[in-house]
């Protein structure tokens, strides 16, 4: 090297150290540049990479269907897409240049797509905007298909995103129990808004999963970065419903409701042993696909969040509980007077009628209120509110429907022996209608009272009570013989000559049941206003019970009364269920207990 | 044991030859020269064949990951479609539907089932009263009109001495005059109203008289074309 060899080369040391500068120079720019990435927002840059790349894609978990007790569906959901337009791209041609292509593209998707022409074209001619909807909520396959042809034709700026769809494919069947979900937020989440849908909201939505891959030219590299959490579906709520019986109650109460030209109704039919509630009807209802045409009070369950005062049928309660008291047999005689004096005020009957000689029997069977207060004498203390209590009175029955009312049964400081004479024939006191079926359902079931149940197996509700079938407790409220008499004296009411409601008979059947008249008591003048609630209870086959069945109807103006306008309702519903279920008649004897001695 | 110079002085005794020939030498290393070419070939082959597999190897990966997402595409399409299908199918499993069926073939509920037993013949149940109910009803009532669409009828009486269609042919004085017209216009509102409702009552939707109407300026009529639209949104 220290040869002449190569004159031309300098001090070594000189270009060593050049060297060392110039190589220390771009390091330090290197070393700069690494610390200007990884010390300042490393994070963004990171993902700035990442998304030259990566794709995240959202795995949007299903919602749950809400199923009826034979699976079938009340609530389902459906892969739904919406169509969003680009005005700007869609009035653009190939070269370029404006045209007004919007009237050709309207006139595609109101015939494709269940929109309307006009306000189509409104939106397609936007020019404010770069983004409109255009359709929401269509079939994934309807929505694909109208976009493909589109494209086709060579119309650009249509694109599409998710959009799930809830469907009622039974519409308004127990609409009122089922609820209804809102437009989806932006990310496709669900906007539970009602009933079963927002109760149980938790259990049916799910949890989204998420995938992680590389992608190029649209497509995923094999062997790429690949991460999927899978998604979690919602799990399915099966109820206790049976959507054709459900569907037939409702109309049937529909009918009845137009018949007497009534305000609203309610009808529920009970598993008399087991306590599952086959139908929870509610009129007027609501098209669960369509909530927003409904009157915004039709939307609740008025079976759970309206309380009435019970009338008449509140004495088989009374009644029931003397019996079960040893007070009474359904054989004691009572001498009723035409209008019985009482410390504030005279009680009357429903009927004019002289002093006549009624049993025990014959008080239910003729719903006499005043022979009803003469038993309930035989009371001793708070008797009848413990057993009233019992029956499931005044608390929650905790099935899981939203909004429900308790009902009133006086505190214990407010039971006066007045209060006691209007409570025991359904007066001072108030039920929602569940609570009521499942009162007289504790005598349909031998005196044993089983909580109404509305969920099969059990699920949790947003308040964190847990619900369903398997939470369901029972106690005994009456033995088995009272229950048993109180079933031969309710039969007599639908006797064409000893009752009061012979339409309410089911050809063939033995047929236990109970007629209500109550006034209704008005919130603005605090009294009664002259209208009334009429119901009717009760169940078949009397001497081996399957089903209870209880209509009521608010405020019929056709002067009807519990016998004439709930009680037919309650015969086509009980016929409807004994033939459903094919329930045989039990061909025994029907009571023939005495009315009058 | 014999130490090794006892060995050796005992070796020549045995065998002298014996141990000469089993000494160890150095031999000169053998020029041996192996082929070559069927090494590098094998070399050569191993490593194109190795670049060529994995050539296809990932070829044919990416080749099925192009499949995996067009018939991932495809099975998304075809269970979208799946759905869509069931949805109709779901459509005309409603029972109202189902119902709306029956009762145009005819059929109706029965008051109360029969029971026919196999065995001996025997019907329980009651067959005098499980007659057959009327047909169930099975459309809501439409929703009564709001009070604006529905507006009380006007009924004017046409002033003593005074025809209707009288337009002020200059036989009366100033004041009678504007009580006929006032009048007249009361007598074409009503007139329009009736209009209005026809146009209602008829779901077709008959746009080209809506449209008339709304030519002739009728107040009303255009406050019921903007409810119509309303409600088809």
């Amino acid at each position: 090297m220290r040869t002449s060899r190569y004159p031309r080369r300098g001090a070594p040391h000189l270009r060593l150290r050049i060297g060392f500068v110039l190589i220390a120079m771009v390091l330090s720019v290197f070393g700069a540049r690494l610390v200007q990435l990884q010390g300042i927002d490393p994070g963004s840059y990171a993902a700035m990479a990442a998304a030259e790349s990566m794709q995240d894609v959202v795995l949007p978990a299903t919602r749950g269907d809400i199923l009826d007790r034979n699976g079938e569906p009340l609530a389902e959901s459906v892969d739904g897409l919406m169509v969003i337009a680009d005005p700007a791209l869609v009035n653009t041609d190939e070269a370029g240049n404006e045209v007004d292509r919007a009237p050709e593209l309207a006139k595609l998707l109101a015939t494709k797509l269940d929109v309307d022409y006009v306000t189509t074209l409104e939106r397609l001619r936007r020019t404010d905007t770069r983004f409109q909807y255009l359709a929401r909520a269509v079939p994934a396959a309807d929505a694909r298909a109208v976009v493909e042809r589109a494209r086709e034709l060579g119309f650009d700026g249509l694109t599409t995103q998710r959009d799930p769809i809830r469907v009622y494919p039974a519409g308004d069947v127990a609409a009122n129990v089922i609820g209804f979900l809102g437009t989806p937020l932006a990310d496709g989440t669900p906007q539970p808004l009602a009933g079963f849908e927002r109760t149980f909201d938790a259990e049916l939505s799910g949890t989204d999963g998420s995938a992680r891959y590389s992608v190029a030219a649209g497509q995923k590299i094999p062997l790429g970065e690949q991460t999927v959490v899978e998604a979690v579906d919602g799990r399915d709520l099966t109820t206790t419903l049976d959507r054709e019986l459900q569907w037939y109650v409702q109309r049937v109460l529909r009918q009845t409701v137009y018949g007497a030209n009534a305000d609203s109704g309610v009808a529920v039919v009970m598993d008399s042993r087991t306590g599952e509630v086959l139908s929870l009807a509610d009129f007027p209802t609501y098209d669960a696909n369509d909530p927003l045409e409904a009157d915004e009070a039709d939307l609740g369950s008025r079976a759970m969040s309206d309380v009435y005062e019970p009338g008449s049928v509140q004495k088989v309660l009374t009644l029931g509980a003397l019996v079960d008291a040893g007070r009474v047999t359904p054989r004691t005689r009572l001498t009723v007077p035409p209008s019985l004096q009482r410390q504030d005020r005279a009680i009357g009957d429903w009927f004019d009628h002289g002093t006549i000689n009624l049993t025990l029997a014959g008080v239910l069977a003729k719903s006499s209120n005043i022979g009803t207060v003469l038993a309930a004498d035989k009371f001793e203390g708070d008797e009848l509110r413990d057993y009233l209590t019992a029956f499931g009175l005044g608390e929650p029955t905790g099935v899981g429907v939203r909004g429900e009312s308790p009902g009133i049964v006086p505190a214990g400081s407010l039971w006066t022996s007045q209060t006691q004479d209007r409570v025991a024939f359904g007066q001072s006191v108030s039920v929602n209608a569940l609570q009521m079926a499942a009162a007289i359902n504790t005598v349909a079931n031998g005196g044993v009272r089983v909580d109404p149940s509305l969920v099969r197996g059990r699920a949790t509700a947003d308040s964190g009570e847990e619900v369903g079938t398997e939470t369901v407790t029972s106690r005994r409220v009456l033995s088995e013989d009272a229950a048993r008499k109180t079933m031969l004296m309710m039969e007599r009411v639908v006797d064409p000559e000893a009752g009061v409601a012979p339409g309410a008979q089911v050809p063939g059947y033995r047929v236990a049941g109970k007629t209500g008249t109550a006034q209704r008591a008005n919130a603005e003048c605090g009294c009664y206003d002259g209208t009334f609630t009429v119901s009717f209870a009760g169940f078949a086959p009397a001497d081996d019970p399957r089903f209870t069945v209880y209509v009521v109807v608010q405020n019929p103006r056709n002067g009807g009364g519990g016998g004439s306008v709930a009680g037919p309702a309650f015969s086509k519903i009980m016929g409807y269920a004994l033939r459903r279920y094919a329930v045989p008649p039990t061909s025994t004897k029907p009571s023939s207990l005495p009315v009058e001695w | 044991m014999p130490s090794p110079a006892t060995l050796r002085q005992r070796a020549p005794r045995l065998a002298g030859a014996a141990v000469e020939r089993a000494r160890l030498t150095v031999v000169p290393r053998a020029e041996t020269r192996a082929a070559r070419l069927p090494f590098v070939s094998l070399v050569t082959v191993l490593l194109l064949g190795g670049v060529v597999g994995l050539l296809l190897f990932n070829t044919s990966m990416q080749q099925s990951a192009f499949t995996a997402t067009s018939l991932e595409q495809r099975a998304a399409v075809l269970s979208a479609r799946q759905e869509s299908l069931g949805m109709k199918l779901e459509q005309l499993r409603d029972p109202q539907e189902v119902a709306r069926r029956a009762q145009q073939l005819g059929m109706r509920v029965p008051a109360a089932p029969l029971f026919l037993d196999l065995s001996d013949g025997s019907v329980a149940g009651d067959p005098a009263g499980a007659q057959v109910l009327a047909p169930v009803l099975l459309e809501a009532k439409a929703p009564p009109l709001p009070a604006e669409l529905a507006p009380a009828t006007r009924v004017v009486q046409p002033p003593e001495g005074t025809l209707s269609g009288d337009r002020g042919n200059g036989n009366g004085n100033g004041e009678g005059r504007a009580d006929d017209r006032a009048d007249d216009r009361g007598d074409r509102e009503g007139r329009g109203d009736g209009r209005g409702d026809a146009a209602r009552s008829d779901r077709g939707g008959r746009n080209g008289e809506a449209s008339s109407d709304r030519d002739r300026g009728g107040d009303r009529e255009r406050r019921d074309d903007r409810g119509r639209s309303g409600r088809d949104r």
